[in-house]
């Protein structure tokens, strides 16, 4: 079992818990998950590792309620537990010296990618942070983004649209500079939509685009194939042989997608998850 | 009963065969089509009887050699007939470790019922279903008979993995008076027999008990915790642990490599059964997991794992379920009963066909294949005949799921984390005829050896495995002596 210690509401239906795993928080790299199973009727389901500390043995994550099992998680408290919590799983992210990162992050991305930022930070690395949300109220996790970042572009929606394209314009102005102002590496973790246009946007400047794929997925050590997708005429494994892959190498975003939304039925719909244009809708 | 029979030391007495095998009740296919429960309901203590007085006492054993375990069968047998149950069980427990399970599961008419003296006559005697009785029996009736353990020896011992290789090898080291501690990445102990069998074939009870069993050996069992991510071999090796088996299994699925196998709603048959088994996604909503599935499911290949997709795709509801299968009937490794019982529950077979693509309905979900009938060729010098395709004779056939059931090999997670152990080009890992891996104070068995064998060959080499590493452990000497890796590269089927 696996105790709560620490639940905190950080906007409209977007958590952080943290969890009691010693054996997770002893390995945990940026950009790995974890998945986790609420109790014995519970579902599998991953989650980002935001942050961890080895020496208290614990593990955050910040999650948005969209369906059944974050629903449920959102009422734990304290002292409760967890039946199962299994990772770090999946590569780490790749972290090295680059020069500029143009990094571009929405929903629980906003705090999930923050172990990357700071990794990259240490590495003597320029970070511009472009951070999508619907609305203000909405927004959160700013100041270590602010910390972190030489150059912060909130990307919010205004009313009822214009979400994705707050974000696509910001990305452009900074491609327009482009070489003068130089990108060595863009760096996405949002909707899978928006990682395929950021992918398209920079290919013709052959500026290496890592994605964070989120396929559905069951066991998450390769077991399943669920996760599976082709990259580079390759079927690899998004737990194992990702999550972080290059996104100018993903050659199944239509498949992808697709089989991403299996499950969505109804929570496809909802606000964050509707993404106009979207195949299978 | 037919003591009088026996055929003890006496000239050559023919005995009276009896050829009326006793048939095992089992639920109507109408009933079991629409529910998860046991299809076989097990014999009642006058059907075993009946079934145990057939065995005539062969002085040869050949059922026993049959085994690939070497379980004393005349024996349980003379004492089912004495109807000693208590005595039936523990020559049983002698062997193996998992009757309840093997009962169930093992393909006899491959092993000991193949060889069994009345095979001859084409009426066998049950074994299978006897040892289920008697496990059955033992499991509802009798006390749990603790085995004698040895006094502690310190010694320390890591299992990774807890499928019936790693039970085995963790309840007779425990036995041995060592300390163990059994690893499992996933949240349940059991391995196959719980995430990849299903519950009208296997109740997972009876999985559950065989695990509190070993936990009541004093093992450790430690869930949720994967060997290569949260500890290495090698730190297990360098901290706490004298000695390691891995038994890690087959967990990697296999893909045709056609074109749009990654469409949706085509599944590995590792996905779709451990959402219906181990997740129990046949009782959504009450437990959280969903399966989607549609009306006319195909599910590809011919062994146990394609059997019991295509019986959970019966009992999730489908409309209609093919079974496709590059050879004959005769060529399915399935077990024999099994496939009855899928032929009973109205699954449709078509044989001699492979798919060579998937057509999407254009928004990537699967809609129809595109198959290849197929023939087989005279044998060759092995006396296999392999299916061979028929250039122009590819067909479409409508389906909107479909399973891809063709096997899995090694997770090269283990293997990749730990450069100095021998592995084969198939990923399975090298062992010496004692279960010794190239590795010292490592150990294998298993499906991570034989690439994917069957539950009691993986007991049976776990058995071995833990003679060499009791024998290893006893020696007292701290000094460690690695065993010679040989380098065989064309090991395994
Ligand atoms: C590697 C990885 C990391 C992730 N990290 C985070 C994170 O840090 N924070 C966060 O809020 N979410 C994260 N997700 C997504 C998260 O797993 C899903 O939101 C969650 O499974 C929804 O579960 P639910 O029961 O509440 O919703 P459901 O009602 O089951 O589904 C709601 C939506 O979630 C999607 N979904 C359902 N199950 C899965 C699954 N097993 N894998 C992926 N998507 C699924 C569905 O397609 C649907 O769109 C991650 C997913 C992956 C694969
Ligand atoms: C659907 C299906 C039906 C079958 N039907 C039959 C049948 O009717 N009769 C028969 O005899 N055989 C059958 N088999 C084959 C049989 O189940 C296997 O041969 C047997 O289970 C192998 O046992 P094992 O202990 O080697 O591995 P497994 O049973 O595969 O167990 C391995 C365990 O190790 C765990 N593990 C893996 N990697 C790690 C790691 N890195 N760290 C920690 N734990 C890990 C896994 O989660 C798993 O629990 C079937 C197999 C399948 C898939
Ligand atoms: S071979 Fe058959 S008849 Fe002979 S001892 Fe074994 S089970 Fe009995
Ligand atoms: S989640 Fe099962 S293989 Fe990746």
């Amino acid at each position: 079992m696996y105790p709560i210690v620490d639940h905190e509401v950080l906007a409209p239906r977007v958590h952080r818990l943290r969890v009691k795993a010693p054996v997770v928080a002893e390995k945990a790299k940026p950009g790995q998950f974890v998945i986790l199973i609420i109790d014995q009727k519970g579902e599998r389901v991953p989650f980002t590792i935001s942050d961890w500390d080895t020496d208290a043995g614990t593990v955050d994550f910040v999650f948005i309620e969209v369906g059944k099992t974050t629903r449920q998680l959102a009422t734990l408290q304290p002292g409760d537990t967890l039946l199962s919590f299994i990772g770090p799983l999946g590569r780490p992210a790749e972290v090295d010296h680059y020069g500029h990162v143009v990094s571009v992050l929405s929903g629980y991305g906003i705090a999930a990618m923050v172990p990357i930022l700071k990794a990259l930070k240490e590495k003597g690395n320029t970070l511009t942070t472009i951070v999508q949300a619907p609305d203000a109220e909405r927004l959160f996790g700013q100041k270590p983004l602010e910390e972190l970042s030489d150059t912060v572009i909130w990307a919010l929606g205004t009313k009822g649209d214009g979400m994705m394209e707050s974000t696509t314009v910001a990305m452009r102005k900074l491609l327009n500079q482009h070489p003068k102002r130089r990108i060595d590496r863009v760096i996405a973790m949002c909707s899978l939509c928006l990682m395929r246009v950021l992918s398209e946007m920079t290919r013709p400047y052959a500026i290496k685009t890592m994605v964070h794929l989120t396929p559905v997925m069951v066991d998450g050590t390769g077991m399943c194939g669920a996760c599976r997708l082709s990259v580079g005429r390759t079927n690899r494994f998004a737990c194992v042989h990702g999550p972080e892959f290059d996104g100018h190498e993903v050659d199944g975003w239509e498949v992808l997608m697709a089989r991403r939304c299996t499950y969505a039925d109804e929570s496809i719909l909802q606000q964050g998850f509707q993404c106009r244009g979207c195949s299978q809708w | 009963m037919t003591d009088e029979k026996e055929t003890k030391g006496a000239p050559e007495k023919k005995p009276k065969l009896n050829l009326n095998r006793v048939e095992m009740p089992k639920q109507s296919e109408h009933e079991r089509r629409h529910n998860f429960d046991e299809v076989a309901l097990g014999y009642t203590w006058e059907m075993a009887k009946e079934e145990a007085s057939r065995c005539i006492q062969c002085k040869k054993r050949p059922c026993q050699q049959g085994c690939p375990v070497n379980i004393d069968i005349p024996d349980f047998i003379a004492a089912l007939q004495r109807e000693n149950m208590e005595e039936a069980a523990k020559v049983l427990k002698r062997k193996t470790s998992l009757p309840g399970v093997c009962g169930r599961v093992c393909p006899q008419e491959l092993q000991c019922e193949n060889a069994c003296t009345l095979n001859k006559k084409g009426a066998p005697v049950a074994i299978g279903r006897l040892e289920r009785f008697i496990a059955d029996w033992e499991r509802t009736q009798g006390s749990a008979t603790m085995p004698e353990m040895a006094p502690s020896t310190g010694k320390k011992v890591a299992v990774v993995g807890s499928g019936p290789s790693g039970l085995t090898v963790a309840s007779d080291l425990a036995i041995f008076g060592h300390q163990v501690v059994l690893f499992e990445a996933l949240h349940v102990a059991g391995g196959v027999l719980m995430y990849g069998i299903p519950e009208f074939r296997l109740p997972k009870e009876i999985v559950q008990r065989e695990v509190q069993y070993v936990q009541s050996l004093g093992v450790d069992l430690r869930l949720n915790t994967v060997i290569g991510i949260n500890y290495s071999l090698d730190e297990l090796l360098r901290t706490d642990y004298d000695a390691v088996y891995l038994a890690p299994g087959a967990g990697l699925p296999k893909f045709l490599g056609v074109p749009g196998e990654n469409l949706n709603m085509v599944y590995s048959a590792n996905e779709f059964l451990t959402r219906t088994n181990l997740m129990k996604a046949y009782l959504y909503p009450e437990y959280a997991t969903p399966i989607k599935m549609g009306k006319k499911v195909a599910v590809i290949g011919g062994g146990n794992v394609a059997m019991d997709a295509a019986r959970c795709a019966v009992r999730l509801g489908a409309q209609e379920v093919y079974v496709i299968y590059r050879r004959t009937r005769a060529e399915m490794p399935a077990r024999l009963e099994e496939v009855e019982n899928a032929e009973e529950e109205g699954i449709q077979f078509h044989f001699l066909c492979n798919p060579t693509a998937f057509l999407s309905d254009g928004r990537n979900n699967v809609a129809a294949m595109e198959l290849i009938r197929m023939k087989l060729t005279e044998p060759d010098e092995s006396g296999r005949r392999r299916p061979v395709p028929i250039p122009g004779s590819e067909y479409i056939l409508d389906v909107d799921t479909v399973v891809v059931s063709l096997g899995t090999s090694p997770n090269p997670l283990i293997p990749s984390t730990t450069p100095d152990l021998n592995v084969t080009r198939w990923g399975t890992v090298v062992i010496d005829e004692r279960g010794r891996t190239s590795k010292a104070r490592v150990w294998a068995g298993g499906d991570i050896v034989s690439g994917g064998a069957t539950v009691i060959s993986a007991m049976g080499e776990g058995r071995i495995a833990a003679a060499s590493m009791h024998e290893y452990l006893s020696n007292g000497q701290k000094k460690i002596i690695p065993p010679s890796p040989q380098k065989d590269d064309d090991k395994t089927e």
